[in-house]
């Protein structure tokens, strides 16, 4: 009997953990005929960085916010690392919604109080209500939350009030508050198109580098196809709420685009012809 | 002809003539006036306002004033521990509404509390407690535990309960929906939702609305003491009735001097603390 070997293809592809799973995903909002997402299906591996593209209103964001359940989906199924999130209970869906981390386009920090303050908000999944009541946190999470700040570059600015940072600061505190919940998953809702593009192009490489340093799942929606390219390992299309390509961004065609943003000149404007 | 009726996706519909339209356009803001007009004319006449009996009445009020001076301070000792107990029903109503209001307040707000029974149940009572005025209260409450401070501070405690609720709860409704998704995307449970999601969003709101009703219950403390729920307002409704002006002059001092300092305070406070700059 033939041996299977560590490097064998075969066992290398069994040993690939796939981290998300979305099946048969439908969503629609009040307007019962008008289907934001229709029939999604994709699976997601640990560690790949997975891009969604697709016109404004398209579901990109619908999308995202129905991994971590901050949108009820109507009908489908979401496995994050094994565990259903749409078919479970209240406390059975924190405690999955916190193995995967959100970054939003508006940055969403808590005005008016301090980094530090805002990084802690990432530990809440590991502290109990009384001790959140009483603003305690353990040593372990302040350890977690200054590590998180120094991989982001602000590990001198815990005690400054975010209303006095740039955007570029903002959105890397929310990248902090990120980490300290030790994703698995982080899901990025247009995380740049609030910056310049100097600041976004920072943006986007620290979230790359972070998370492959930690071997984390980015699944981020990006208007521009050039950065989608160059920060995706795989891209996902979307057009009126359906997957219309999924693969390698090498493979992206002409007709991909088209298909993606309709018109060719409506796709132009996102960086057909490079950043 | 005023109206025509017209048939539209098979129903008849009655609708305003297109002069009559144009006419009123052109006359709305007369028309709007009048209204205003007749609505002001009306209310003036069921409160007897007349310029003249104002004007008649100037004398009078000169003379009042006049009678009051020098101020009287043979019995400043007593006005002064009777303000002291008007502060002290202040601080006291105002933290025993502010308590009561805040967690009552989660149930009252609609973003929260999903349940309309719950919601509309702590709306009504809020909008009974602050639609009945604290001396209607007080008065409720001095035949309920008799003459003095008591009364005064449980008349306070109800009005700023109902008061307190109503502007938490609306302050609450008005939280930022993104940073609440943010703090539950982190997998927050609902009550770490709340102390660390709405809480510091509506925080200085809450300040800002405790500090106003400290300033207010004090002024209305005073007036308290008229119906026999204790403190200044009793010194000053017995100085009055025994013509005694220099010493109403003497309390009026004190009264304007304790609203000064309680609002140097709440400015110091609002300063500090929730960071509030004043502009100018």
């Amino acid at each position: 009997m033939q041996r299977l070997q560590l490097n064998d293809p075969i066992v290398l592809s069994s040993m690939i953990v796939m981290i998300l799973k979305i099946e048969n995903l439908n969503h629609s909002y009040n307007n019962k005929n008008k289907s934001v997402l229709t029939d999604i299906n994709f699976s997601v591996k640990q560690g790949e960085s997975v891009v969604i593209i697709g016109s404004s209103g398209c579901g990109k964001s619908t999308l995202l916010k129905s991994i971590n359940r901050l949108v009820e989906p109507v009908s489908g199924n979401i496995f994050v690392d094994g565990e259903n999130i749409l078919d479970c209970g209240l406390k059975k869906a924190y405690n999955i919604r916190g193995k995967i981390g959100m970054i939003f386009q508006n940055f969403n920090l808590i005005g008016r109080s301090t980094v530090l303050d805002n990084v802690l908000n990432g530990r809440l999944r590991f502290n109990k209500n009384f001790n959140t009541l009483l603003r305690r946190f353990s040593a372990d999470d302040y350890r977690i939350v200054r590590e998180s700040l120094r991989k982001v570059g602000l590990e001198n600015y815990e005690s400054s009030n975010v209303d006095d940072l740039s955007g570029g600061q903002k959105q890397r505190v929310a990248i902090a508050r990120t980490l300290a919940q030790e994703p698995k998953i982080i899901l990025a809702d247009e995380p740049v198109s609030n910056l310049d593009p100097k600041l976004m192009k920072e943006t986007m490489d620290l979230l790359k580098k972070i998370c492959e340093d930690n071997n984390m799942t980015l699944i981020s929606s990006l208007h521009f196809l050039e950065f989608a390219k160059r920060y995706g390992t795989r891209i996902i299309g979307i057009c009126d709420g359906k997957i219309v390509f999924d693969g390698n961004p090498d493979d992206l065609t002409d007709k991909d685009i088209v298909d993606i943003y309709g018109k060719t000149e409506e796709w132009d404007l996102y960086g057909r012809t490079g950043f | 002809m005023i109206f025509t009726v017209r048939p539209r996706n098979g129903i008849f519909m009655v609708e305003l003539d297109f002069k009559l339209k144009r006419v009123w356009n052109k006359y709305k803001k007369f028309f709007i006036g009048l209204v205003v007009v007749l609505i002001y004319y009306w209310a003036l006449g069921g409160t007897d306002v007349s310029i003249f009996n104002f004007i008649d009445g100037i004398p009078h009020m000169i003379n009042f004033i006049l009678r009051m001076f020098p101020p009287d301070f043979t019995n400043i000792g007593k006005f002064l521990l009777k303000t002291i107990e008007t502060l002290q029903m202040a601080i006291i109503g105002s933290t025993i509404g502010a308590l009561v209001a805040l967690p009552l307040s989660f149930l009252a707000a609609r973003n929260v509390m999903p349940n309309k029974i719950i919601y509309n149940s702590v709306r009504g009572i809020f909008d009974i407690f602050r639609g009945i005025n604290e001396i209607v209260w007080g008065l409720i409450f001095v035949s309920m535990v008799g003459l003095g401070p008591f009364p005064g501070v449980l008349a306070l405690s109800v009005h700023v309960t109902g008061a307190l609720g109503r502007y938490f709860s609306e302050a609450i409704e008005t939280v930022d929906p993104e940073i609440i998704k943010a703090i539950v995307s982190t997998g927050a449970s609902k009550t770490q939702t709340v102390v660390r999601g709405i809480i510091p969003q509506v925080k200085p709101s809450f300040i800002n609305y405790i500090l106003y009703y400290l300033e207010n219950n004090f002024r209305s403390a005073t007036v308290l003491g008229l119906v026999g729920a204790g403190g200044i307002g009793m010194e000053l409704l017995t100085s009055m009735r025994l013509f005694r002006s220099n010493e109403v002059l003497t309390i009026l001092i004190i009264m304007v001097s304790m609203v000064l300092i309680i609002d140097k305070c709440s400015a110091y406070i609002r300063k500090n603390v929730i960071n509030i700059e004043v502009v100018g």
